[in-house]
């Protein structure tokens, strides 16, 4: 008996290693991020910590700091939530989910004016950063990332 | 009442005596000739009595012979079992072959499933990135702004770039 484990545990190891696409309840993190260049940078924000290097690379700050977030389990693929700070909201709307990935429908809002409208195919494999309004000498982004 | 044939058979066998012997021996038309087949035909007899006789062997022969075919049958024995015995054992589909077969075939499969998929649908890697299927800005807040996107695979970041936008003060980066 022994010996079989010892036979079906690496197949079938090896056969789900290799199907894609198998997934359950996953949980979107949203944030609005202000990305500056100080003397003294704080850490990056532990949500953010996978693609701190993309964010230094691509927008050349070196501080990016949370002004508000949330976390959303999707169960159906079919949420809304909304992610705000104190003067600009993110109304994320869930359309459905497929394979490997959620259709979204982002809204950006400074206070109650819509400033940005985008439809996206959010991976579980693959974060969205959308460069927002300069705010000061920073820059506000919008991250989204399936954890 | 003998024959010629019957009295001449017992006389080559010796058989024949007195009154019946010296009356046949008187009939012979060639004594002489009928002699020398009567030695030859004892020779013949003689030759083939000591010739085709079966040996009578000796008690030590006999029971060496009895031993050696023992031997040979219990060899034979020996042989048929062993080959018995190998042929049970050396097939080469034993249980344990044939899971690794069947592990080996499974994993072979997949891998060459998964490579194939892999070279057949380059553009699949796409559908492990987030796409943006498209983007507006509100021309009345924004009238130069612009949009665009772009993937880098190598960091599986999408990025959605805008220029224009209207620029805020400090202030709104509170939280």
């Amino acid at each position: 008996m022994g010996g079989v484990s010892a036979y079906l545990i690496p197949v079938v190891a090896l056969i789900l290693s290799a199907t894609p696409g198998l997934k359950g309840a996953e949980t979107v993190w949203s944030g609005l991020v202000i990305a500056e260049n100080v003397a003294e940078p704080q850490p990056i924000p532990a949500e953010l910590t996978r693609i701190e290097g993309s964010l230094k690379k691509f927008f050349g700050y070196n501080q990016f700091q949370v002004i508000g977030q949330s976390q959303k389990t999707l169960k159906t693929g079919q949420e809304d939530w909304l992610a705000t700070s104190k003067f600009f909201g993110l109304h994320v709307d869930a359309r459905g989910e497929s394979e490997a990935n959620y259709v979204l429908n982002l809204k950006l809002y400074k206070e109650k004016e819509l400033l940005l409208e985008t439809d996206a195919k959010l991976s579980k494999r693959s974060p969205l950063v959308i460069k927002g309004p300069q705010v000061g000498s920073g820059q506000l982004l919008l991250v989204l990332v399936v954890q | 009442m003998k024959t010629f044939e019957e009295k001449w058979t017992a006389w080559v066998d010796g058989q024949l005596s007195g009154r019946e012997l010296a009356e046949f021996e008187a009939s012979l038309p060639d004594k002489a000739g009928s002699e020398a087949e009567k030695q030859s035909a004892r020779k013949l007899r003689q030759l083939l009595r000591n010739e085709l006789s079966l040996r009578t062997l000796t008690n030590e022969e006999f029971f060496s012979h009895q031993l050696r075919e023992r031997i040979a049958q219990e060899s034979g024995e020996a042989r048929r079992t062993s080959a018995g015995r190998g042929s049970e054992t050396s097939t080469w589909w034993t249980i344990p072959r044939l899971l690794w077969t069947g592990t080996v075939s499974i994993a072979v499969f997949v891998i060459c499933t998964v490579l194939v998929m892999h070279e057949k649908n380059p553009s699949e890697e796409s559908q492990y990135l987030t796409q943006i299927l498209n983007a507006r800005v509100d021309p009345v807040v924004s009238p130069n702004a612009t949009v665009s996107m772009f993937e880098v695979k190598q960091d599986r970041v999408t990025v959605l770039w805008t220029e224009g936008l209207q620029s805020l003060p400090a202030d709104y980066a509170a939280k």
